[in-house]
């Protein structure tokens, strides 16, 4: 079943002489539960296809479907609140409230939904999972890169939601760090049924994922390419 | 400074507001102050210094006259010629031009007299003299009739002591006094040139008279030394801190530059609060460029280059902006700013003349250059003070800290979210404290612009009490019409019918009528610290050859004091009411106890003392008999037989007097000084002391009177009455109600300017705080929260801002700068009563727009965000 559809979705920066075309007729269907990398050169649109799916931009044309609604058709309040309930972003620059702690980093977003308790098992069963339980009390410029990445996870996490978006999440680590992040993200995608969307750069790390969606210069330049899941730590 | 875009203007438009605000205050206080000295001028005389010469010298000196260290700018000449003493004291004087200019004796109508018969004097001296009001009548003085052929505008001195008929120069009078009237070069220090002049010429210091309240403004003495002021002050058993302050006030104009030192350090706190915030931003920046090897000195001056470049550009748009902006406020407010004389102008003689300075009406915005310089100069070095200030608190971090930008909220590790939790109140409580003792900067700077508005509203407020008082005691303009005698033998008195009359005259109200007497009290046990201010007044030879002293030691260790009896009207005794110090005041409770109301003296510093003595204590006084009645009486040292001794409970203590004698205790020196006095009803007089007659009658003109036919009336009916003059003081309290209305706007004026620019100022600040942190409020947007939720954490952020800055001007102005200022209105100032408080509304009102200001603050940013992508905003 398709949660994300896009149809002709075209995003134009800039006016007259200034224009320019991000992305052009971009049409891309993603299934529940998929994990699909999003590849291309640097300015090749592909953070700017991730944002337009988040509804943190919106496209010049074109309509976008998340779990059949239309982000386009929503207003500021509800396409915030749809967005708030079922994507969850990971950044490559982690970015976390420098002047919350781990923990309440993690709880920031369920607290904006109100008369929705925070479930705190379940914050620790993230933390734990994603070692960082021991760290809770610690701010971000006290975490290596990795554990940023790993509070960042858990943050887009806490709200359960249908679909992760995640913008070069490994950007900023080592290979080991990349591996052990990548290993969460599958594992998270299996355990929750989530659908995973990853822009990176990097050819190795989109090859580990069930699909890679390839965009050169604004369009989607070739079809499906479907690779076994591996998952777990033996990625890469 | 181009990519912190922001920062930038934010440091930018703080120092263009403090610019202009030190520049716009202070050339508002310069050019008040130019324009008191105008004024003071205007009332005292457009001279420096008078000296006594010999003839020789007399003819020899001219206007226009440089020496060795002085330029005599002006010289006016006036010889008094003759004097006759008959009914009243009046000099025949012969002046040149210059003089009267300097005087501002000038002719109202006709002309200066040129043969020998012929006089011209103002309108209270020739109405008192009894002239008809016609040019060309004459005029009986001594033994001689003279030809009035001007009128001269009057001098300004309420009380006109001395009467001056001016003459020609072919008057031939039995004597010859000559006195210079000096005006030096105001752009040089008088008191050298006097130095020099008297030098030059030989001329004694002790023949020489300063014109004291104008040359105070020019630096008229010489000043002494700060470090020996302030080590009086300290060491020495007569000084303390308000000898400092007052002696600070006097030689070195404490209030302009004492102000100009408060502005300073409000612009740097200003300054470096925005600066502050910008660098907190940059921090980690300024720690890469150490990885790269810059070192922290480079950093200070790369910080320091760009404040003073911002400063350089800042500074002198600032001060024009103040400047500009303060001028047109000066300008369009008119006659507010020009001072005592302001506003006023002569409307024709009464029978009785005017007693009228006209104001110069010339209003001009000075700037104050030097104020201008000092604060360039003082804030160049400050902002160098900021640059290493900002350098040292990066050194005492590691490298990898300042790398990390402000990670001083780190060391509190309570994890909110365990709890149940407003986690956006958390986000903005910990935005604002993550550093607190930048929060502490912001809210004091905050505060302040908030804080010297209320203070300067307590002046006002309290100013508006004190001159209303001091109108009626100090300046004696409680009523427009004085009747009073010119003389100081008690044997001349206003008879009891004459001051009916005047009471029953359909055209007066409020007339009052006193009795006076000069009295000893006895039996005083102690002086404590205040027998150096007896010692003085017993030195002074007038009241020695009159009085024999003033305070005069018994052999058995008592004091006896010469005293001011006053009889008041039951009216007159309950306004006194506003002068309390202690005890109750009700004419009915004095006549019926035969009690007695005491004038306490006031020292220097404004503390108020009555021989130990409080309301309920019995004190003796003892008056002259009037039956047999001589002056030599007054001292007090003849047979007990010529003297009423009674014992009188004090009901209270007051300040002031209202009703003041003229020509007693009030002489000389201490002509225009509070005399202490005691106060009982006129019934008490007759009743106790046989007094039954009036020395003097205050009165006012009842509404729909004509101020000519008034004044008539009065004159016809003391015409009978030996030495008695009327004196109009219409005009003067006029000019005065006037000028206090000026002083109030002018405080009021600089309060809103400084309320506004403080805004302003508050606006800058929020406005920044917001945007400094942009990247965080786009990624809580990121996260999920809606607009309205991201305006109402954004609201709570001003409110607790507000909330917060409220409570600090509460307590700074309750707990510091209120007891300061009840000190410095009370001592320096020397206020009566300082009772009035800010009123509420005022009071609230600020605390109210306070809020406002601060939600409207930064909800306009807020509104800015919203409008931004948020992801160009997380990616900052």
């Amino acid at each position: 079943m398709s949660i994300l559809e896009l149809r002709h979705v075209e995003k134009i920066y800039g006016e007259r002489e200034n224009q320019v075309n991000a992305l052009k007729d971009i049409s891309l269907q993603v299934e529940e539960g998929e994990f699909a990398a999003i590849v291309g050169t640097s300015g090749s649109g592909k953070s700017t296809l991730l944002n337009l799916i988040g509804g943190l931009d919106n496209p010049t044309k074109g309509e976008i479907f998340v779990k059949n609604r239309e982000i386009g058709s929503l207003s500021r309040k509800e396409l915030t609140i749809f967005r708030r309930r079922n994507i969850g972003f990971v950044f490559q620059n982690y970015s976390l409230m420098p002047v919350l702690n781990v923990y309440d980093n993690v709880a920031l977003p369920v607290t904006f939904d109100r008369g929705k308790h925070i479930n705190r098992e379940y914050i620790e069963e993230l933390l734990r999972e994603l070692g960082i339980w021991e760290k809770r009390g610690k701010y971000p410029n006290e975490l290596s890169g990795g554990q940023q990445q790993r509070v960042a996870i858990a943050r887009a996490l806490v709200n359960k939601p249908h679909m992760l978006l995640c913008d070069e999440p490994t950007g900023n680590l080592d290979s080991a760090t990349t591996i052990e992040v990548m290993g969460l993200l599958k594992a998270s995608s299996r355990k929750y049924k989530q659908t995973i969307l990853m822009v990176t750069h990097n050819e190795a790390i989109a090859q580990t994922c069930d699909r890679v969606i390839r965009i050169e210069d604004g369009r989607i330049v070739t079809g499906k390419r479907r690779f076994p899941a591996k998952g777990g730590d033996d990625a890469c | 400074m181009r990519y912190y875009k922001s920062q930038t203007a934010a440091i930018f438009a703080g120092i263009l507001l403090t610019a202009s605000l030190l520049a716009g205050i202070s050339s508002l206080i310069y050019s008040s102050q130019k324009s008191d000295l105008l004024n003071s001028k205007t009332i005292y005389g457009d001279w420096h210094y008078c000296a006594e010469t010999d003839k020789e010298q007399f003819q020899k000196t001219q206007s226009g006259e440089k020496g060795e260290g002085y330029h005599l700018k002006r010289c006016g000449k006036m010889e008094i010629r003759d004097v006759a003493e008959e009914e009243f004291l009046i000099y025949f004087i012969s002046t040149d031009e210059t003089y009267r200019r300097m005087a501002h004796r000038d002719l109202l109508e006709g002309t200066y007299p040129r043969r020998e018969d012929e006089i011209a004097a103002d309108g209270f001296v020739l109405s008192n003299l009894g002239f008809s009001g016609n040019l060309g009548d004459s005029v009986h003085i001594g033994a001689r009739d003279y030809t009035v052929t001007g009128v001269l505008k009057s001098e300004w001195a309420a009380s006109a002591g001395e009467m001056e008929v001016f003459v020609s120069d072919s008057f031939a009078g039995r004597i010859s006094q000559t006195f210079l009237y000096l005006g030096f070069d105001e752009d040089e220090k008088l008191y050298r040139q006097l130095d020099a002049f008297l030098r030059e010429h030989r001329i004694s210091s002790d023949a020489v008279e300063g014109n004291d309240e104008v040359t105070k403004y020019l630096a008229g003495e010489e000043p002494g030394s700060i470090y020996d002021i302030v080590k009086f002050g300290l060491t020495d058993e007569e000084g303390n801190f308000t000898y400092i302050v007052l002696k600070l006030q006097s030689d070195y104009n404490l209030a302009y530059n004492g102000m100009l030192v408060l502005l300073c350090l409000f612009s740097i706190f200003a300054v470096y609060s925005v600066f502050n915030i910008s660098v907190a931003k940059r921090t980690s920046e300024y720690g890469i460029l150490q990885t790269l090897g810059i070192s922290g000195k480079q950093i200070g001056i790369t910080l320091l280059l760009e404040l003073w470049m911002l400063f350089i550009v800042g500074y002198p748009l600032g001060c024009l902006l103040g400047n500009g902006f303060l001028s047109l406020v000066y300008r369009s407010f008119g006659g507010v700013f020009g001072g005592k004389g302001a506003g006023v102008t002569g409307n024709g003689l009464s029978a009785a003349d005017q007693t009228l300075a006209e104001g110069t009406n010339t209003l001009q915005f000075y700037l104050a250059w030097d104020a201008m310089i000092f604060g360039f100069v003082f804030l160049l070095a400050a902002l160098a003070a900021v640059a290493f200030l900002v350098v040292r608190s990066l050194g005492k971090q590691t490298l990898k800290e300042v790398m990390g930008g402000d990670t001083s909220f780190t060391a509190k590790r309570k994890i909110y979210a365990l709890h149940h939790v407003n986690m956006a109140g958390v986000v903005v409580r910990k935005f604002m404290f993550a550093n607190k003792r930048k929060v502490i900067g912001i809210l004091l700077s905050l505060a302040l612009g908030g804080s010297i508005f209320l203070c300067t509203v307590y002046m006002v407020e309290n100013l508006k009490v004190h001159a209303e008082l001091s109108l009626k005691s100090d300046d004696g303009l409680g009523s427009e019409y004085r009747i009073s005698l010119k003389s100081n033998s008690l044997k001349d008195t206003i008879p009891q019918a004459a001051g009916d009359k005047i009471k029953n005259m359909p055209e007066t109200k409020n007339v009052y009528p006193t009795k006076f007497t000069l009295g000893e009290v006895t039996r005083i046990e102690s002086l404590e610290e205040w027998d150096s201010f007896f010692d003085y007044q017993n030195a002074d030879h007038y009241f020695v050859r009159r009085y024999g002293g003033i305070c005069l030691r018994q052999e058995d260790g008592t004091y006896r004091i010469k005293y001011d009896v006053y009889g008041y009207e039951d009216g007159l005794i309950e306004q006194l009411n506003e002068f309390i110090l202690e005890g109750d005041i009700d004419p009915a409770a004095l006549k019926e106890g035969n009690k007695i109301i005491a004038v306490a003296n006031m020292d220097g510093q404004g503390n108020y003392y009555f021989y130990g003595k409080k309301s309920g204590d019995m004190i003796s006084l003892r008056v002259p008999k009037m039956d047999g009645y001589a002056d030599e009486l007054l001292k007090f040292q003849s047979g007990e037989e010529n003297y009423i001794e009674k014992e009188f409970e004090i009901a209270a203590i007051v300040s002031r007097p209202l009703a003041r004698e003229q020509g007693f205790l009030q002489e000389g020196f201490y002509k225009d000084s509070v005399m202490p006095g005691l106060i009982m009803t006129n019934e008490q007089m007759e009743e106790n002391f046989g007094i039954t007659d009036y020395s003097f009658i205050n009165a006012s003109p009842a509404e729909d009177a004509e101020a000519g036919k008034v004044s008539g009336q009065i004159l016809q009916i003391i015409r009978d009455v030996p030495k008695a003059v009327l004196v109009d003081y219409s005009a003067a309290i006029r000019t005065q109600k006037n000028y206090l209305r000026q002083q109030q706007i002018f405080f009021s004026g600089i309060a809103i300017i400084l309320l506004v620019i403080s805004l302003f100022h508050i606006v800058n600040s929020m406005n920044h705080t917001i945007l400094a942190r942009r990247r965080e409020y786009g990624i809580i947007r990121a996260m999920g929260i809606t607009d309205i939720g991201f305006y109402k954490m954004i609201l709570q952020t001003g409110i607790l801002y507000g909330l917060l800055a409220d409570a600090v001007i509460y307590y700074i102005y309750n707990l510091i700068l209120r007891r300061a200022m009840d000190y410095y209105m009370a001592h320096i100032l020397q206020f009566l009563h300082v009772q009035t408080g800010v009123p509420n509304r005022v009071l609230f009102g600020i605390m109210i727009l306070n809020m406002v200001i601060a939600v409207a603050a930064v909800m306009f940013p807020a509104r800015k965000l919203v409008r931004e992508n948020i992801v160009s905003e997380i990616t900052r």
